[in-house]
């Protein structure tokens, strides 16, 4: 119930902030009967109904409902945690190069996996990196990220 | 005639035979590895396809959901963990057959349904979806936008427990699509500036990130419980008689499959489940079910190999995916500009012959394939958990990187990330946002916003086309049915805590 009443709330927070974006959207000579901003209103005013009616319900519906049940698996602060080793990827990319960053991910996955640092580590992340270089911009011809350093 | 002479033409002059292999052999290693789905599995190879010509990219995505509808076969059978969702019915009589000792019969079996149901479902691919396309024809901008809505509320409401958490998705979806330059009046919409999001988010990022760095994120710090294959195990491919014994289950799963194939929202793993119990009903032996019957194996597999074509078939004709994958397979149409419906079938006819050629030679490249990737499978099945993500999370990153050479398409993947793990925390389901994402602008806005231009504004012009009106009354029905249904689920269970 808790979830639900959770999930309630940002889906009517979305609702606003897309709404008041929405308001943004500058007004063209071009405009047809609906214009620009007529799905963005019409789909802000129906999430906002969504949100509203999953939210009362969550009040009303017994306390062992079925809205707790979870799909999720990992601990959201670990499941963040791992996002944020994509996320530091993009700056040491652009300065590192791709090689360099792409061995470090590897590396650092399984660090963040709690796996004992070991020469076997270091090794599946140098070859990982030398593997998907030759596949990409090798044998794909795609260039990867350039850094400044490298 | 002409079209099998094409067929026959296309097999030796075009790249239909590598593409084929090579989704069908990564189809089969992905599906293998428990926890990444067929639709993860053609998410991550999308990127990969973008370079290619339309013609081998669609080649590739279809034969790599033949290939991991048996890849997820093997885990089921060697270590009893579905490698896809729609091989959890395999799981019951698979592994059974494992711990007697006939896990080699029991991949035979596995595999040889795979060929016959995959055939089955490629021959009402073919017989089914011309004529269901020419239908389209009859479509105006109002029947589009009616189909747009039908579309959306049924998956909405099968994909998920709840219809407000599928419609939710849906709106979420829809809104990601407004993203970009408005179609009509060409003004920018939530791009805040930012020339990189002038052209929209491509459906492929959403799809990528939602599938493939969410299942990354729940499985962080997950310990794996996963069993270790024995490797010397090898396929046993059935002989003459047992073809004979498992073939009224084949047929079973074929049928089951089939319908369930047109069925949006259904998908592979309510087929094999009831291809299964089916199976069980009709069989002379049901007494031997959940105790390594090979009836019990060929059933659901026949069914999950059928979807995997028959799926294709409201994809095709009407732009509407039948499950996941098929979102992922329409994602991968449209990146190369490929409009499904009648056209498609005039204007691209060498891609849906390469669709039909490649899909054959999948299927019976299946029986070799399917041998001879087993110990590769295997292999990676035994890789520890955290080499296996930080892979899967190099390829993600790098195979994104290749559509636009951009380091801010990266970061659209693991936005869409973060935000499919919320939803998979609050149970929101994924489908009905990716077809919001696909078909919000395309076929839904565009369609509507055109139908009010050719009427003046007056929007009575919904309700003087007849099929426009058919769908959104298919689309009420189906979300009172489903509210009906949540609403009595609901009261049982409280009466069940009185």
């Amino acid at each position: 119930m808790r979830r639900d009443l959770v999930c309630s709330a940002i889906l009517l927070c979305i609702a606003a902030l897309y709404y008041v974006a929405t308001t943004g959207i500058q007004v063209s000579t071009l405009e047809d009967e609906v214009g620009p901003r007529g799905l963005p209103t019409v789909l802000a005013a129906l999430l906002a109904m969504v949100a509203i009616i999953i939210g009362v319900r969550a009040l009303v519906s017994s306390p062992a409902g079925a809205g707790d049940e979870t799909e999720a698996e990992a601990h959201w602060l670990r499941a963040i945690g791992m996002l944020a080793i994509g996320a530091l990827y993009i700056p040491v990319a652009s300065v590192l190069g791709y090689w360099l960053a792409l061995a470090l991910l590897i590396l650092a996955v399984p660090a963040y996996e709690r796996m004992k640092p070991s020469w076997r580590m270091f090794a599946v992340a140098a070859g990982g990196a030398t593997f998907f270089w030759l596949l990409f911009d090798v044998v794909l011809g795609v260039r990867q990220p350039e850094g400044i350093l490298f | 005639m002409d079209q099998f002479a094409q067929a026959l033409t296309m097999l030796v002059t075009t790249p239909v035979v590598p593409a084929a292999l090579a989704g069908l052999i990564w189809g089969i290693l992905g599906g293998a590895m428990p926890g990444l789905s067929a639709s993860i599995t053609m998410a991550l190879l999308l990127p990969f396809t973008y370079t290619l010509a339309p013609m081998p990219a669609i080649v590739m995505l279809a034969t790599c959901y033949i290939g991991a509808e048996y890849g997820g076969s093997i885990p089921a059978i060697l270590i009893r963990t579905p490698g896809t969702n729609a091989a959890a019915a395999t799981v019951l009589d698979g592994y059974e057959m494992n711990r007697q000792g006939r896990a080699g019969e029991a991949l035979g079996i596995s595999l040889w349904s795979g060929v016959v149901g995959g055939l089955f479902g490629l021959t009402m691919l073919i017989m089914l979806t011309e004529p269901l396309s020419r239908l389209a024809l009859l479509f105006k901008p109002t029947t589009y936008f009616g189909l747009g809505i039908l579309g959306l509320s049924v998956i909405a409401s099968l994909s998920s427990k709840s219809l407000l958490k599928g419609l939710a998705a849906a709106l979420l979806g829809l809104m990601i699509a407004t993203i970009g330059t408005d179609p009509i009046s060409g003004v920018s919409r939530f791009t805040f500036g930012t020339p990189d999001l002038l052209d929209g988010i491509q459906p492929l990022f959403i799809m990528v990130g939602l599938y493939a760095v969410t299942e990354l994120m729940m499985r962080s710090g997950v310990a794996s419980k996963i069993m270790k294959p024995n490797a010397s195990i090898r396929v046993r491919l059935p002989r003459f008689p047992m073809m004979k014994k498992i073939a009224r289950s084949q047929a079973i799963g074929c049928t089951v499959g089939t319908l369930e194939g047109l069925m949006p929202g259904a998908g592979g793993t309510i087929a094999s489940f009831i291809a299964y119990n089916e199976a069980k009903r009709w069989s002379k032996h049901p007494e031997k079910f959940g105790h390594g019957s090979e009836e019990g194996v060929a059933g659901p597999e026949a069914a999950n190999n059928t979807v995997a074509s028959a799926s294709l078939i409201p994809l095709l004709s009407f732009g509407i995916p039948a499950s996941n994958s098929g979102a992922v397979l329409l994602g991968g149409l449209l990146i190369h500009g490929l409009l499904p419906g009648p056209r498609l079938f005039e204007q691209n006819a060498d891609v849906i012959t390469g669709l039909y050629v490649g899909s054959f030679v999948a299927d019976i490249a299946q029986v070799i394939i399917g041998i001879l990737v087993l110990p590769l499978c295997i292999w990676l099945v035994n890789r520890p958990k955290p080499y296996l993500s930080a892979f899967i999370f190099a390829l993600v990153l790098s195979g994104v990187y290749t559509v636009h050479m951009s380091l801010f398409d990266v970061g659209i993947v693991l936005s869409a990330g973060l935000l499919g793990y919320f939803m998979k925390y609050f149970g929101l389901p994924f489908l009905p946002a990716v077809l919001g994402v696909v078909l919000g602008v395309k076929l839904i806005e565009s369609n509507y916003r055109r139908s009010l231009v050719l009427s003046g504004g007056d929007f009575g012009i919904f309700l003087e086309d007849p099929i426009a009106i058919a769908f959104f009354a298919l689309a009420a029905i189906i979300m009172i049915g489903s509210l009906v249904n949540e609403w009595r689920a609901a009261r049982a269970r409280k009466a069940s805590l009185a």
